[in-house]
């Protein structure tokens, strides 16, 4: 299993975190129903909110997944990846929070994923910037 | 309300244009419809037009104003309607309720569209705020992904096969030759489509629709006004319009929340369902469905959504011919968004002028026999669907 990255920058802030038991997902969940939210989100969305206010919350690592393709072509900006380009796995991820996530897949033969497989969190690279150096992203991996 | 009907339609072939601007190939469409009608230009009371980001002399999305000063300017009101792709389906529903109100009697609904080349990208902004920007941004998912999501999710859950996508593919093709206003003209084999790029992963290059450019328009009139132009009118029986309902488990950015029930996508489900009530028609009442098969997936998968085939039963349907013209539930007779291509804001019109000329029986070797009643379905960026029912 490969590590999690610990050098490199974000590519966006204020998304992810490494924290003491592992990476996390930032975001919110409403403390009037419950309802998660990634990224974070000021308001509830649900319809039924009996009203609450959104508190900071962090998600993951534990996972299953529940579907996934592979990006067979580069895809247009403003999407990153190194050159040459080669071929990527994204997969949906449902978390125990009752998340479900979008991510790249690392580290997963695709003739070898199922749907119900857990997966788990980690950071890990997404491209290296000419200016910023090598950039970070959430994914996930076979558990 | 009052009833209304589909007293013209027209369209310009679907393809890529390069020398002919979307005011034109609109131009084309209208006049056209103005013609099947019987009616003159002068003669329109209001447009609602599928308003496009893409294309236009303006800009703007100010689709419905390019379109009257182009055919002259002759002071009419103009509701510039945006929904993304489903903003044809949108701008009927809103003509469809100007003409049904009372306030108009004659309305004319166009959409057009030349998209540039490649695949839809939604956004274009670079805006952090923005969920698409953020998300391809962090991921990078273009469309075709999100539909192989769906897809690869089907066959975990339902055992379907590569063939069994490909088979719709190659329906698609089947019955999309015979329409001259469709892009792709040619039949293939199961093998010819499988052996297609594979975009991403399941879906191969003809399982999935390109863009396109095209134009389509109808003309909207009271009953009482259309029976000085036909006894045979086309009822628009129903036109609904919904969004998304919260939870549904599609994931509109980064993330979404795990559903209680079925992933669906609930503003289609919402719209048919809404318009089948309305219009009083059962599951098995219809006799065609034109539905937006970006990809050969929502072919299988909608019908079941919608309660018109039992879950699970959609791949057999395919394979025993069942959704050809001929068969119990023909779908896409047209040849569908895998014959046209996608020109966005144009496709919910097409899809309206397919249901009259089959209704009229017009449709010749892909005519639905004795096609009665019809339902048209489409689905846009932001969470939109619609749906119509036209009968005879």
């Amino acid at each position: 299993m490969a590590q999690d990255a610990t050098g490199g920058t974000p590519v966006v802030e204020g998304l992810f975190a490494q924290t003491a038991d592992g990476p996390r997902l930032l975001g919110s969940r409403c403390s009037g129903c419950g309802t998660p939210y990634f990224p974070r989100a000021s308001v509830c969305n649900h319809p039924e909110c009996p009203g609450g206010t959104l508190e900071s919350a962090a998600f993951g690592p534990a996972g299953t997944l529940w579907s996934w393709a592979v990006q067979n072509y580069p895809p247009p900006p403003p999407a990153r990846y190194d050159e040459p380009y080669s071929p990527y796995t994204l997969g949906l991820v449902d978390l125990a929070e009752g998340l479900r996530v979008l991510a790249r897949l690392r580290s997963a033969d695709p003739a070898r994923l199922r749907a119900g497989m857990a997966v788990s969190l980690v950071l890990a690279p997404l491209c290296r910037d000419a200016s910023r150096g090598e950039l970070l992203t959430w994914q996930f991996e076979p558990a | 309300m009052r009833d209304v009907v589909v007293l013209g339609a027209g369209m310009h072939p679907w393809g890529k244009f390069e020398s002919k601007s979307v005011t034109a190939l609109c131009r084309d469409a209208v006049s056209a419809a103005l013609a099947d009608a019987g009616v003159a230009w002068r003669e329109v009371e209001a447009v609602a037009a599928a308003s496009s980001r893409f294309s236009g002399g303006k800009g703007w999305g100010l689709s419905g104003n390019d379109v009257v000063e182009d055919l002259g300017s002759t002071g009419v009101p103009v509701y510039n309607l945006s929904a993304g792709c489903a903003a044809g389906g949108n701008a009927f529903a809103i003509g469809r309720l100007l003409v049904a109100s009372g306030a108009h009697d004659l309305v004319v609904v166009v959409g057009g569209e030349k998209l540039p080349k490649g695949f839809i990208q939604t956004s274009g902004v670079e805006d952090l705020n923005d969920p698409e920007y953020l998300r391809q941004l962090c991921v990078g998912m273009p469309g075709p992904a999100f539909w192989a999501f769906l897809a690869r999710r089907r066959m975990e859950e339902h055992g379907t096969t590569e063939r069994d996508f490909a088979a719709v593919a190659v329906k698609a093709h089947q019955v999309g030759k015979h329409n001259p206003n469709a892009r792709f003209r040619k039949e293939f084999t199961l093998e010819e489509v499988l052996a297609s790029p594979l975009v991403a992963d399941p879906l191969h290059l003809y399982e999935i629709c390109p863009v396109s450019d095209g134009a389509a328009a109808v003309v909207l009139a009271s009953a009482e006004r259309a029976r000085r132009h036909t006894s045979r009118p086309i009822r628009v029986a129903a036109s609904a319009v919904a969004t998304a309902r919260f939870g549904d488990g599609i994931p509109r950015g980064l993330a979404s929340v795990v559903p209680d029930g079925p992933t669906l996508h609930s503003e289609a489900a919402r719209a048919v369902r809404e318009a089948l009530e309305t219009a009083g028609v059962g599951p098995r009442d219809v006799d065609l469905v034109e539905l937006q098969d970006n990809t050969v997936y929502y072919e299988l998968a909608f019908p079941e959504e919608w309660g018109l085939v039992e879950p699970g039963e959609s791949e057999r349907m395919v394979a025993a011919g069942e959704t050809l013209p001929t068969g119990r539930l023909p779908i896409n007779p047209s040849g569908g968004f895998l014959c046209f291509g996608e020109a966005t804001t144009a496709q919910g019109l097409f899809q309206i002028c397919e249901l009259t000329a089959q209704l009229r029986g017009e449709c010749g070797p892909r005519q639905v026999p004795d096609a009665r009643i019809g339902l048209a379905q489409t689905l846009g960026l932001g969470g939109n669907g619609t749906a119509v029912v036209l009968s005879r």
